[in-house]
């Protein structure tokens, strides 16, 4: 090893130093590192991919609308044959003209039959299945890697050892994971949305607001996760398995405590001012309305962002074996 | 039991064991009662422990400490679990104490402000290992604020200083162990830090490698910069620093150059408990031993020997016992924070001694 040269002769300060440039490296950094896919990432997209192809088949096949459902259930009439039944009815006498009264019932009936598929699609694929399950798991996956990816690899050590102040280390890894969470959730949504046809597209334009509040709320919240936790994922799966999917779903106030109550609000408002009918009836939902729905997803968003500043600037973290 | 930690100052905290003898030209000196190594002794301290104690749970990992370090290189010796890294992690701001303070330049070194002047060559073997060696450290420097051009130049003469400069481009994930050390040395200096923290920074490296960084870490130390290095390895601090802190349980055992560590050792005599069926035998045997100062028969087959120059008495016991055709069935030292001094005097074992 050759020194040629002496140390620059020491100095009270480094030369040309930005704190900020720091910050925004650091952003950058965190950014392209989140790419590198893991273990949970790998599972958010196979979930996708299973859920985009049960949707492109109920698609092709027709299934979204309530043409097919059967009264009495399992063995009898479809609703589109009970509804051939009453229009055959009213056309027995050959020059006949039909009366306007059956008429109207056929026609309100016919328009139900034609809304019905961007309901089921809400019901089934929007609040039970997106909401309920894949919101968390897509948030989590990203989100639970900003910090407990650094932990569990080894590498907080570089980053507690420059000096910026851990706030901004933290809010830096937030901003970072942004771009990734709220693509996979957006994206994702946009994605089971445009193979689900016409009901999947409107709900798209009804529903991305209210997607975009969740995913910001779960994000901060699993990030919080990833400087308390040392397994955040785990602890974020817990979470979503029994506060979102179990409590979130459960009638009366208890699912008051669940992310996913108010992003569904917020999409029960985007239904009322299209002058659509609520799926489910509000006495027993209980909703709040679409403003508080906006206040308490933007509060819980800054409120556990500043939180987990406070926790990772205090938290001592020792390297996992 | 004879303590080598000072007695009389034992309820003020530790006090460890420092020389009071003339420091040699540009060696350790003492000032306002503290123990204090570096050279430019007058000057401020670059890190200074003040009464540091750290818990894990129930276990203490540093108990008591004050310690002030100027420019210069000073070894940090101690047994596995003595609290080395403890210290310092406290020092480079990852942990808390809990109590007391540690400065860097008068700085909370858990504050950004203290982390400008520190470079922290960790013994942990993590990086981002898709990265080549030069991109990491150029990233390590962006991080510390600097432009990519200036990052890139700062990245170039670290990895020229640690002889990695022609292997920069290959990825983390390839090098061996002394490539890997050498990197994370090169992230230490690239921005030119007045306080380096060096945890075992030899190991996994080969002699030549060594010797190289024993230079630089000279040339560093001539630039008024202070190191800091723990190692386990005493005969290779020896070559690199007289000045060394020696921690046993998690406390600073003494402080100052090896050899008036040794020599202040042999005014606080060991005491070692030997068993042996022939204890009469080995008692007078012993009893002609020069460094030997007393001796006393306990209960059973076993006898306690007080000695000075625990070295040389460990040598002429060997020969002793050989001599004699003595049977030694148990051998082992009762004053531990002396035994840990003596263990890493004796070679770096510190089980030897003990049976």
């Amino acid at each position: 090893m050759q020194i040629d040269k002496p140390v620059t002769s020491s100095s009270p300060l480094p030369l040309a130093r930005s704190p900020f440039r720091a910050w925004l490296y650091l952003v950058g950094l965190s950014c392209q590192r989140q790419a590198r896919s893991r273990q949970m990432v790998w599972i958010a997209l196979i979930l996708l991919g299973l859920a985009t192809a049960f949707i492109a088949v109920n698609t092709a096949a027709g299934r979204w609308g309530m043409d097919h459902w059967r009264s009495p259930q399992g063995y009898g009439l479809t609703y589109r044959s009970w509804w051939l039944a009453e229009w055959w009815s009213t056309r027995r006498i050959p020059g006949q003209m039909p009366s306007a009264g059956p008429d109207a019932i056929l026609a309100a009936w016919q328009a139900a039959l034609d809304r019905s598929g961007f309901f089921v699609f809400s019901d089934w694929i929007v609040f039970r299945t997106f909401l309920s399950f894949l919101l968390p798991i897509w948030s989590l996956s990203f989100a639970t890697e900003a910090i407990g990816g650094e932990q569990e690899s080894g590498n907080m050590v570089w980053l507690l050892s420059r000096p910026m102040s851990r706030p901004a280390i933290y809010l830096a890894k937030f901003v970072a994971l942004l771009p990734w969470g709220l693509g996979l959730n957006l994206g994702g949504f946009g994605l089971l949305c445009l193979v689900g046809g016409w009901p999947g597209q409107l709900a798209f334009r009804l529903y991305w607001p209210a997607v975009l509040a969740g995913s910001l709320a779960f994000c901060s919240l699993f990030h919080l996760m990833g400087a308390c936790f040392r397994r955040p994922a785990v602890v974020a799966i817990v979470y979503s398995f029994f506060l979102e999917s179990v409590l979130g779903n459960m009638p009366g106030y208890m699912k008051r405590i669940s992310i996913g109550f108010y992003t569904r609000c917020l999409m029960f408002e985007s239904i009322e001012e299209r002058g659509l009918s609520l799926p489910e009836k509000p006495s027993i939902f209980l909703p709040v309305d679409g403003t508080t729905a906006w206040l308490i997803l933007a509060g819980l968003t800054i409120l556990f962002l500043l939180v987990g500043m406070v926790v990772f600037s205090r938290v001592e973290y020792h390297e996992m074996n | 039991m004879p303590d080598l930690l000072d007695s009389a100052n034992s309820s003020s905290g530790n006090r460890p064991l420092v020389v009071d003898a003339e420091p040699a030209p540009g060696q350790r000196s003492q000032a306002h009662g503290q123990p204090s190594v570096g050279l430019q002794a007058q000057s401020p301290p670059l890190l200074h422990f003040q009464h540091v104690s750290k818990w894990y749970g129930p276990v203490i990992g540093v108990n008591q400490v004050t310690l002030e370090l100027r420019p210069g290189i000073t070894g940090l010796v101690g047994a596995n679990g003595a609290g080395k890294s403890t210290l310092l992690k406290l020092a480079t701001g990852q942990l808390h104490p809990d109590i007391g303070t540690v400065r860097v330049l008068g700085q909370d070194a858990w504050s950004p402000a203290a982390k400008l002047h520190v470079g922290y060559c960790p013994d942990n073997d993590r990086f981002y290992e898709e990265m080549s060696g030069r991109k990491f450290i150029e990233t390590m420097a962006c991080l510390f604020g600097f432009s990519r051009a200036e990052a890139r130049r700062r990245a170039g003469k670290c990895l020229e200083m640690v002889g990695m400069a022609g292997r920069a481009e290959r990825r983390l994930r390839g090098y061996s162990k002394g490539m890997r050390q050498r990197i994370k040395l090169a992230q230490a200096l690239v921005h030119d830090p007045k306080l380096l923290i060096l945890d075992e920074p030899l190991a996994g490296i080969d002699p030549i490698g060594r010797q190289e960084f024993l230079i630089l870490f000279q040339k560093l130390a001539a630039e008024d910069k202070c190191l800091v290095i723990s190692s386990h390895e005493l005969e290779q601090l020896e070559k690199l620093t007289d000045h060394v802190a020696v921690m046993a349980r998690g406390r600073i055992a003494a402080v100052g150059t090896v050899s008036q560590i040794r020599d202040l050792l042999d005014d606080h005599p060991l005491s070692i408990l030997i068993g042996s069926d022939r204890r009469s035998d080995l008692a007078r045997a012993l009893l002609s031993q020069p460094d030997v100062v007393g001796l006393d028969l306990t209960d059973g087959d076993s006898l306690i020997v007080r000695a000075r120059n625990p070295r040389r008495f460990f040598q002429d016991f060997s020969h002793l016992v050989l001599e004699e055709n003595i049977e030694v069935r148990h051998l082992e030292t009762l004053d531990d924070s002396a035994h840990a001094v003596l263990g890493y005097l004796l070679g770096g074992n510190p089980n030897h001694g003990k049976k």
